[in-house]
């Protein structure tokens, strides 16, 4: 945008010209558009207001941009779907008609308003006449504004080093930026090296990872730091700070793998990595194709772990002179442009199942103690033993779904792999013992891929006997070891009770208990099941919200090995788009300061989670670094001088918005501050769903919630609204680290004053809802609707004298 | 990977520890207590019983943990403790 | 649910999302750990029931199988998605009253008489709630009148078969009983002997008579020896007569169902104050219709069963203030979750996530209980979650009466050394077969399961009958 016309949209009559989006039939079903247009020309400056059938389309973006030119518009607002979906793209409409496009504004009528109110039609419609009133008293005080740049580091940290890890870590070395790949345990790998054979080829899995491992190892631009932690990341995408903590191994990369040293540690026990099935000793390499290939020592086992050095033999026998017990872990500092998250998941312990006797029966094992039994490389050799007596098995029952798809047990949802792993692994037996008999218990056989349906066939083909109907309990002979299942064939509508000599339990893939500390560190999202969030589930599948970080393999939720290696590149082409461009624009939502107003109290500067503000005492100003600045908007709300406020949320757009909603049967609505990252998008996902609840509520989007000031709040009661709803991030969640501790401290305030003057302190609600809690949302509207009918005008009126102060001024 | 894990290993036998036999020359011991100090597993701890020079010797508290890293016969100044592995049970029949 | 409008519809959707019908996938665990589905064969099973309320409700609901739940709640203990299904019968049986639809209750009465032995029992103990809107004396004169036309007039048989096969049952409990039943309307040699002086166990022991009136047990024993059984109470194996001995009398079958009345220790101070019994003595006490002080204030301690049958007694004994004490919550309750309801609406309070620390005595008398709260924790190896003290929050509670109810295990000691037990102590037997590690001995019911319900006694009896049937009949052909 020029100068010239800079200066034309700060000193001209705004002209705002009105959308209203049909959508289809998805807003025009439950909204009368036309009749929301024809409300919105009533509206001051709109100078166009039209209904159209999707404005997003291309027929739809040109015609606004011919508006724009022709009418010489100047202010655009859009009443259609959420703002988390389309803003970019109408921005860009805006910007490449020559508007600038921060003077462009959304109204939410779909997922906030037609998708919830499907059946009021009349609600609904009125609803939308304010949600477009809301966004044209913003848009008149719209300001434009340019974004600055910033550049971005070309550097990657990889944090997981499984094969959705390593593949990330392969692309993006590959394509020339530097990599750190961090990885917990002391050899990369992970879930994938554990396993015998791969569905649907029947690959052997560590044969085919092993290569990919071994190029991370040798790669010039992958700096491998194993047996690492990451335990601090600070700062912003494109520059983020992030410290490692480098736990000891205690033997030098001196180290030939010779396992002399093996041979005389007397320190025996369970190792890990075989899932318990095999021992280790203290000092040990996890498994035979470990990268990095140097041994490790358990120091919580180690005879040596108080410091003096009790036991040499390990030292005596190392050749190379390897073991180094002086030791110490160490931190490490790196500057990265990008991160991407490949933390994997963990599996589901039937343990507590006490029906299927797993623990108490010996031959009851689960899928992933029978990949280390068949694996050549395993503790039996790759002969499928039975623990009790290390007899080859003559039948073997399968039990799928267990701790998945369960309400009660496990989780609710589809583990997605167990179905085709069941199959494999019946294939793997009968091809190394024909005669074995195989029974499948199942309730569907989930097997859509390239090539399962292939497999699974094949496996009916051998003989492989799947039996409708999940056992209910599992008995055990007591002399033999050998095991009884009871179910009910429910295709036969029969009772079974078939004798097998091994049960398999098919457990399902659960999140790591860890992913919090991850979640923590980067202020991610995670679902209710405990994966990480994705930005959008059909358009950004492998984006964080949170802007450069990128999400690959099972951290985001269950997946075989295909599908997590298509994510990892897709993850590593997202990093690379990113660090290609080489610079990042931020959003030009930073805070604007007013210094004649600034008293240096340093307010301000006390709730910035991204230390973003400086204080100048002596010539009492506040200057903001804007590339550090997060744009939540907490210290705008913190400052009671009005010395500081948030562009494109500034307190004037906020307060008109609250006017035009309290305008009209004030005492009828609730006033809603919503936060952009969770509870927003909390209200969309409800949108999404259709849940429906009652047509009360009026959403103004914030950044983050703590932008919302107290005399936000004290404004909306005084000009007479039934009740107000601040809803935000979970506490220890908040998008912007710790924001919300200051939404909940002034919203407490504001309790506190309510109850001195004798008010309903019900009529403030405060919700912490996440992205994925989309019922939690509706249900609060629905429980605030007795609240706002129930309202009597003598407490209104009270309300409106208490507070009748943050009324002055606008 | 799971923390709670079920099944012994099919090796458990290369767990069972060796069994042990700590000697000590009663009044050869000076009661330093560095055998007790530094035993990794914490085997020795003081008894009450005084020695010829009047101090109080170790005693074994737990043989079952004891390694036989043979810590406590390398620090000990004046050579009053030494551990032997326990004869061996009968040899099988073949 | 209002009965103005309960069309058949609106009753589907209320289940399909009020009770979580959605959820099942039809996996047939239910029909599985269903006693009533091993009984009755293919022709009921809870499961088929679930997919017809979806398919065709109008057929679900005129169907007898909804009056044949026997209320063990097994089907909620292991269904993967926590479906209260005895909760959708009750809900579909109120409908089918509403609408007039009981026809379907005599034929479930039919069925019940044809295949459940001790019908009169089963059907006062499991069957209830909601008769049809029959009254009591109705129904048992009903089953009377169906059993008669089945099985013919009564008469007094004697002892069937060749004496050489002579079958001993131990323990007179609803499984010994229900074994009996069988294996006398089959014309074998049956002996059932009982320690105490009444037969019946629990059934007369626990179970308080407002749930289950004297007179049907009576009936039903009255049944059973006129098949040609002889009952011998005050007949205590391994104290009046030993297990040798009863081989040595030609005894070659047996059938060990002794049931689980050894009451588990509390281990705290107090519990020899006076004032603090078992729950186990109370009842019979009660049941032998003696004078019992029952005091005002009376502490239950534990969930299971007999807890809330001992504190509904108390309550009908008179006591004013009867509370229950549980250290974990109520979805890990053991007790049924129908008694523990009636027992809510009859005045009992129940308080969750306690435990007795100390009981406090004055005098040798009770006169309070000291406990500490509870949290819960991580599940241990029996699936529940474990209860774990809170530190310092301990708090006293007033009580003249202390009743113990945490737990009963089965007293085995009498068996020979080659009938092998749990590790907790139950009766180690073939699921199948119900037979023991020593041939010829079989098992069944609370010495089997530990302490559960009547229902489950009674399919333990009848699998056991079939089973004692089939060895006798290969053990002949030998």
């Amino acid at each position: 945008m020029t100068e010239d016309q800079k200066q034309q949209s700060k000193q001209d009559e705004p002209r705002i010209g009105v959308y209203v989006c049909h959508c289809g039939l998805n807003i025009a079903g439950s909204v009368d558009c036309a009749e929301v247009a024809k409300f919105a020309a009533t509206l001051p400056h709109v100078v166009l207001a039209q209904d159209n059938r999707y404005t997003c389309s291309d027929q739809g973006q040109a015609g606004i941009q011919k508006d724009i030119k022709e009418k010489k518009l100047n202010r655009v607002v859009v009443a259609s779907c959420s703002p988390r979906l389309h803003e970019p793209t109408f921005r860009k409409t805006c910007e490449d008609a020559g508007l600038n496009k921060y003077l462009f504004e959304m109204a939410n009528i779909r997922e906030h308003c037609s998708w919830v109110h499907l059946y009021d039609r009349k609600a609904g419609t009125e609803k939308a006449k304010d949600l477009v009133k809301m966004a044209v008293a913003k848009a008149t005080l719209l300001q434009p504004a340019e974004e600055i740049e910033v550049p971005i580091t070309r550097k990657v940290l990889v944090i997981g080093g499984g094969v959705a890890g390593i593949q990330a870590a392969l692309d993006l070395a590959d394509t020339g930026y530097k990599v750190y790949l961090v990885e917990k345990e002391p050899s990369i790998g992970g879930m994938m090296a554990r396993i015998d054979k791969t569905f649907p080829t029947m690959d052997c899995s560590i044969c085919i990872l092993a290569p990919k491992m071994s190029d991370i190892g040798h790669h010039p631009n992958v700096e491998l730091l194993t047996n690492s932690e990451v335990s601090e990341v600070k700062g912003y995408i494109g520059n983020f700070h992030v410290k490692v903590l480098k736990k000891a191994r205690y033997v030098t990369k001196d180290c030939t793998a010779c396992g002399e040293c093996v041979k005389v540690c007397p320190i025996v026990t369970a190792n890990e990595f075989d899932v318990g099935l095999a021992t280790r000793h203290g000092i040990y390499t996890p498994f035979a194709q470990a990268v990095p290939s140097t041994y490790i020592i358990d120091m919580n086992l180690c005879l040596n772990k108080d410091g003096v050095i009790v036991c040499d033999k390990c030292i005596k026998a190392c050749e190379r002179q390897a073991i180094k017990f002086e030791m110490k872990p160490e931190i490490q500092e790196m500057e990265v442009g990008t991160i991407v998250v490949a933390t994997g998941a963990d599996v589901f312990d039937p343990s507590v199942i006490p029906d299927y006797g797993y623990g108490k029966f010996p031959n009851v094992i689960t899928s992933l103690e029978f990949e280390r039994l068949i694996n050549a490389g395993g503790p039996s050799g790759g002969h499928l033993i039975r623990p009790s007596d290390k007899q080859i098995p003559k039948r073997v029952a399968f039990i799928q779904c267990v701790g998945s798809r369960s309400e009660k047990t496990g989780k609710p949802y589809c583990s997605n792999v167990c179905c085709m792993n069941t199959i494999k692994d019946s294939l793997l037996i009968k091809e190394h013992w024909p005669d074995t008999e195989i029974y499948v218990f199942y309730v569907d056989i989930r097997a859509y891929g390239k090539g399962f349906e292939d497999l699974y066939k094949r496996a009916r083909k051998e003989g492989v006997v799947f039996i409708r109907g999940l056992p209910a309990e599992i008995r055990e002979d007591k002399r033999t070891h050998n095991l009884w299942l009871i179910g009910e064939n429910t295709l036969k509508s029969e009772l079974y009770r078939t004798n097998a000599d091994m049960v398999i339990l098919s457990i399902g893939l659960e999140a790591r208990k860890d992913s919090e500390t991850i979640q923590r560190l980067l202020t991610l999202s995670r679902n209710q099941d405990g994966f990480f969030l994705e930005a959008h589930p059909k358009l950004r599948p492998v984006d964080a919200a949170t802007g450069g970080i990128f999400f690959a393999g099972c951290a985001e939720s269950p997946k075989d090995i295909k599908d997590s290696v298509t994510q990892a590149s897709a993850a590593a082409a997202r990093a690379g788009i990113l660090m290609a461009k080489g610079k990042v624009t931020v959003e030009a939502i930073t805070p604007i300061p007013f210094p004649e107003k600034c008293k240096a109290c340093g307010l301000c500067i006390k709730v910035c989670p991204y230390n973003a503000l400086t204080l100048d005492k002596e010539k009492k100003r506040v200057t903001v670094i804007e590339a550090a600045c997060g744009g939540c908007g907490t210290c705008a709300a913190e400052c009671t001088f009005g010395a500081l406020t948030q562009s494109h949320f500034t307190d004037e757009q906020i307060i008109a918005q609250i006017d035009a909603i309290t305008e009209y049967d004030a005492n009828k609505k609730t006033v809603a501050f919503c936060c952009n990252w969770c509870s927003y998008a909390g209200a969309d996902f409800a949108g999404v769903s259709r849940m429906q609840y009652p047509a009360h509520a009026r959403i103004i989007r914030t950044m983050c919630s703590g932008r919302v000031s107290i005399k936000f709040i004290e404004r909306a009661f005084a000009r007479g609204a039934a009740a107000v709803l601040v809803s935000g991030c979970h506490i220890g969640d908040c998008h912007y680290i710790n924001a919300n501790y200051q939404t909940q401290k002034r919203v407490e305030r504001t309790w506190k004053k309510m109850e001195q003057n004798g008010l309903n302190k019900e009529r403030l609600q405060l919700l912490w809802a996440s992205a994925a809690e989309g019922e939690k949302f509706a249900t609060k509207i629905r429980e605030m609707q007795s609240i706002v009918e129930n309202v009597k005008p003598e407490e209104i009126e009270k309300t409106q004298k208490v507070f009748e102060k943050a009324l002055e001024g606008s | 990977m799971p923390e709670r894990i079920r099944h012994p290993p099919l090796d458990k036998e290369k767990m069972e520890q060796v069994q042990t036999e700590i000697h000590l020359i009663e009044d050869q011991c000076k009661g330093c207590g560095y055998c007790i100090e530094y035993c990794p597993r914490k085997v020795l701890e003081e008894s009450n019983e005084i020695n010829a020079r009047g101090v109080h010797i170790p005693k074994v508290s737990d043989i079952s943990k004891c390694i036989m890293c043979s810590f406590c016969t390398a620090v000990c100044p004046d050579f009053a403790i030494f551990v032997e592995e326990k004869p061996a049970r009968k040899v099988k029949e073949d | 649910m209002d009965s103005s409008d309960a069309t058949v519809k609106q009753v589907r959707h209320r289940i399909l999302e009020a009770d979580k019908l959605k959820n099942c996938f039809e996996c047939g665990i239910c029909t599985a750990s269903c006693s009533m589905a091993e009984m009755l064969g293919n022709e009921y099973g809870p499961r088929k029931l679930l997919e017809d309320i979806y398919a065709n409700p109008e057929e679900a609901l005129a169907s007898e199988a909804i009056w044949v739940c026997a209320w063990c709640y097994r089907c909620y203990n292991r269904c993967p998605q926590g479906l209260k299904v005895p909760e959708i019968l009750l809900s579909l049986r109120k409908t089918a009253v509403e609408r007039g639809q009981t026809q379907a209750f005599d034929k479930a009465l039919q069925k019940i008489v044809k295949h459940i032995p001790l019908p009169l029992i089963a059907t006062f103990v499991c069957y209830h709630p909601e008769r049809a809107g029959l009254k009591n004396e109705e129904v048992i004169d009903r089953i009377e009148q169906i059993r008669e036309e089945m099985f013919g007039a009564k008469k007094k048989e004697k002892t069937g078969k060749s004496s050489k096969e002579k079958i001993a049952i131990i323990g007179s409990g609803p499984a010994g009983l229900a074994a009996a039943y069988e294996l006398g309307r089959k014309k074998y040699a049956v002996t059932v002997f009982e320690a105490l002086s009444e037969a019946g166990g629990m059934l007369r022991k626990a179970i308080p008579q407002y749930r289950l009136p004297k007179k049907l047990v009576a009936k039903e024993i009255e049944f059973i020896e006129d098949l040609g059984v002889e009952v011998r109470t005050g007949t205590e194996i391994g104290k009046n007569l030993s297990f040798e001995k009863l081989k040595k009398d030609g005894y070659g079958t047996f059938f060990v169902s002794t049931g689980a009345h050894k009451s588990q220790k509390l281990k705290i101070e107090g519990t020899d104050l006076k004032g603090v019994t078992h729950a186990l003595d109370f009842l019979w006490d009660a049941n032998l219709d003696k004078k019992i002080e029952v005091g005002h204030k009376v502490v239950v301690i534990g969930g299971g069963n007999v807890a809330v049958d001992a504190a509904r007694t108390a309550r009908c004994l008179g006591a004013a203030d009867v509370t229950m004490l549980y250290r974990r919550s109520k979805e890990e309750m053991p007790a049924n979750l129908r008694e523990v309801e009636e027992a809510e609406h009859e005045g009992v309070k129940i308080e969750f996530l306690v435990s007795p620390k100390k009981i406090l005595g004055e005098n040798g008398n009770v006169c309070g209980i000291e406990c500490t709260r509870m949290r819960l924790d991580e599940p241990d190896e029996t699936g529940r979650k474990k209860a774990i003290p809170i530190e310092g929050s301990e708090f006293t509670r007033e009580a003249d009466r202390v009743i113990l109810a945490i737990g009963e295990t089965p007293d085995l000691a009498f068996l020979p050394k080659d009938v092998e037990l749990n590790e907790d102590g139950t009766l180690w037997v073939n699921p199948l077969t119900m037979e023991t590690t020593a041939s010829g001995v079989f098992g069944g019911g609370d010495a089997v399961t530990g302490p559960a319900s009547v229902i489950e006694a009674i399919r333990d009896g009848k699998r056991a009958a079939v089973s004692i049937e089939n060895y006798l009949k290969t053990k002949k052909e030998d």
